[in-house]
């Protein structure tokens, strides 16, 4: 109903404020870890089967490879080794690193392996080499006392180059389809959003479609029956108000025609000046509760600036001179009857609370013709400047019930205004009075 | 006042009281009242009496003000100028009280005076002048020249379609000359046919008011195609007005 909503609290800051933005992250976050865990799985199947595999193979490979080495006179060992060897082992000739025990995993795994075949004969010792967790060295003693070493690093296969590159692509093909999946779930929210920031105080707000998803359908189904019913009730007040109005001006018409014949004096005169408010707030009420219903005049080609110079002339011959300056000096198409009870009620207001009352007329670059009233005055406390366009609210301090008026006056402008989509802001002048400013775009007539 | 010759006015308004009301101010002022709740009172009373003018009520049990007032001016009535009371203050009303032929238009609620005003003021412009010059009442597009005026929007309409908005004094003051053309007014007449159409002062000087107009309707006084002056008489309309219904 109102003027766009403020965004609500963000309680944490961190977090993005918009739904769009943190369903994406979720399920990105979510694509990528698991997508992570699937690959890390895969990874470690792969590593323990390697691994056991390699352990199987060890035992008998083993006790083979070192036969061999134990047949082979000394000096020919050296050629044989590189034909031993394999991806996760090879064969040393000599005493190889220190190391520790056999603490680790792996190395009570190798030594386990070898203790039935090569261990005994040929004093096996199992070492784990400290800060390398997969590298384990067997040392051996052959049958002429010559000392080998098999060092053997668990390390897993190598990946093919092209696995990355297809989780990359895998990757992007899952954002791609979240994009679109968050959008089609939060478009519609927006659009809710939009409709509803449409449905302004004319009441004119535009019907959502009820298709797409159900779920879809169905809110704006529910959407457009509530815009419904707050217009109905909305058309219902103003009625009560209108019919009130209506209604009590036959009772005044009797009690002011009573007071015309009742004898001179100060309560006759009294009693008038009452009517003749009762009169003014039953008339503005009547325009206000019209003006709700926007105006049901359609634009036509007219000419804006002697508009505001026949305005000129009519507060010229009332007694209450106002100024005009500047000019659009080319027909526009305008409703003639709204911008004339809009710039009046302006016009009233400045000239009931300030003084040097003076209109201006200009197109600004945004091509949209602007047209201000200013006074000299008091103007309006800034915390009110949007009150004050509500229907019977009157300002604390100055422009009290003391100086008149029924406090419609800027709510029918506004209304009339919204109604033909044009904008009425008020504002404070430096050096002091109020600025009214109509802005509406400008619709040329050719 | 001798009542004999007092005015003669015709109230007709389905409200007792206001009928009351008004009546007995109307007689303490010096006119002579009868008084009429609907339209078929308001025929018979028409029969009877020579009625001067008649305060016709907008909304009527049965036959409305608007159809009374309309039937008025088509039968042997039609002179008698007609002063309509509304209790809408809508343009609307406004606009087509006075183009279904009432002479003034009032909304209620109103002060006595103002209507006793009205009534005067009516009954003065009346008797000025003779109501056969008055252009076609149904219309409400009088044209002249290049130029239309809109009776119902009380604005003018140039060549080219565009709408010429008019201030209050400019309208009546047009409005004046365009149903009495060709005719010498001096000031005097005009500013008493220009004022009482509205409650507002009108203390301008009829040239001063003159001169806008001829702004207005982008005319030279040097040589004038509409607003003539006659020196040492007045202003007369030179060209030809046409009704119009559109």
């Amino acid at each position: 109903m109102k003027a766009p909503a403020q965004p609500g609290p963000v309680t944490k800051q961190s977090w993005p404020g918009s739904l769009f933005v943190r369903l994406l992250l979720i399920f990105f976050i979510g694509i990528v870890t698991a997508q992570a865990m699937a690959y890390a799985l895969v990874m470690y199947e792969r590593t323990m089967a390697g691994r056991g595999l390699m352990l199987e193979n060890l035992e008998r490979d083993f006790a083979s490879s070192i036969a061999i080495l134990d047949r082979v006179p000394a000096d020919e060992r050296a050629a044989w080794l590189p034909l031993l060897d394999r991806i996760n082992y090879h064969y040393q000739l000599g005493a190889g690193l220190k190391g520790q025990g056999p603490d680790t995993a792996l190395a009570q795994r190798v030594s386990a392996a070898i203790a039935d075949t090569v261990g005994p004969r040929h004093k096996a010792a199992v070492r784990a080499i400290p800060g390398e967790p997969d590298r384990v060295q067997v040392h051996l003693v052959l049958g002429d006392g010559a000392p080998v070493t098999i060092d053997l690093q668990a390390s897993s296969m190598p990946v093919s180059p092209w696995l990355p590159a297809l989780l990359l692509l895998q990757l992007a093909l899952l954002a791609i389809c979240a994009f679109f999946a968050v959008r089609i779930a939060t478009e519609p929210l927006q659009r809710l959003a939009q409709a509803a920031d449409a449905l302004g105080p004319d009441l004119k707000g535009t019907a959502l479609p009820e298709d797409g998803p159900t779920e879809v359908a169905r809110a704006s189904t529910a959407f457009n029956a509530m815009q419904k019913r707050i217009a109905g009730y909305i058309k219902e007040r103003t009625q009560i108000l209108a019919a009130i109005s209506h209604d009590l001006q036959t009772p005044i018409t009797r009690m002011r025609l009573r007071t015309d014949l009742m004898d001179e004096g100060e309560q006759r005169s009294k009693l008038q000046h009452d009517l003749d408010e009762m009169v003014l707030l039953v008339r503005e009420a009547l325009a206000y509760a019209r003006s709700l219903h926007g105006t049901d005049e359609s634009p036509r080609r007219m000419d804006l600036d002697a508009l505001l110079d026949t305005m000129r002339c009519d507060y010229d011959d009332a007694g209450s001179p106002v100024s005009v300056t500047g000019q659009v000096s080319r027909p526009v198409m305008g409703r003639p009857l709204a911008l004339r009870r809009i710039l009046g009620n302006l016009t009233d207001n400045a000239l009931k609370f300030g003084h040097d009352v003076k209109l201006t007329v200009q197109v600004n670059v945004q091509e949209e013709i602007e047209i201000s009233v200013l006074d000299r005055g008091p103007g309006i406390h800034e915390s009110e400047l949007d009150a004050v366009l509500q229907p019977f609210y009157r300002v604390e301090n100055s422009r009290n019930r003391e100086t008149g008026g029924t406090g419609l006056g800027l709510a029918i402008a506004q209304q009339l205004a919204v109604s033909m989509g044009a904008r009425l802001t008020l504002s404070n002048r430096t050096g002091g009075g109020l600025c009214a400013r109509l802005v509406m775009p400008a619709a040329w007539a050719d | 006042m001798n009542p004999m010759h007092a005015d003669h006015i015709l109230i007709v308004d389905d409200d007792r009281d206001i009928c009351e009301l008004l009546g007995t101010y109307l007689e303490k002022n010096g006119l002579r009242v009868t008084k009429a709740p609907t339209g078929k009172h308001m025929r018979a009373a028409l029969d009877n009496v020579a009625v001067d003018l008649i305060v016709l009520d907008l909304m009527l049990p049965g036959e409305d003000g608007l159809t009374l007032c309309r039937d008025l001016r088509a039968g042997k009535f039609k002179a008698i100028p007609i002063v309509m009371l509304t209790a809408r203050n809508e343009e609307a009303d406004r606009i087509l009280g006075l183009e279904m032929g009432a002479d003034d238009y009032l909304a209620k609620p109103f002060a006595a005076r103002e209507l006793l005003a009205r009534i005067h003021a009516v009954l003065r412009r009346a008797r000025m002048l003779p109501p056969n010059l008055r252009v076609d009442e149904a219309s409400h597009l009088l044209s002249f020249g290049a130029w239309q005026l809109d009776t119902t929007g009380r604005h003018l309409i140039d060549a080219s379609g565009t709408l010429v908005p008019l201030s209050g004094a400019e309208y009546r003051l047009l409005r004046v000359f365009l149903d009495h053309p060709q005719r010498v007014l001096n000031r005097d007449q005009l500013l008493n046919l220009t004022q009482g159409r509205d409650a507002e002062l009108f203390e301008r000087s009829i040239d001063l008011l003159v001169s806008r107009l001829r702004q207005r309707l982008q005319d030279d006084a040097r040589e004038p195609r509409y607003l003539k002056t006659v020196r040492s008489e007045g202003y007369v309309f030179c060209a030809a007005v046409q009704g119009k219904a559109s």
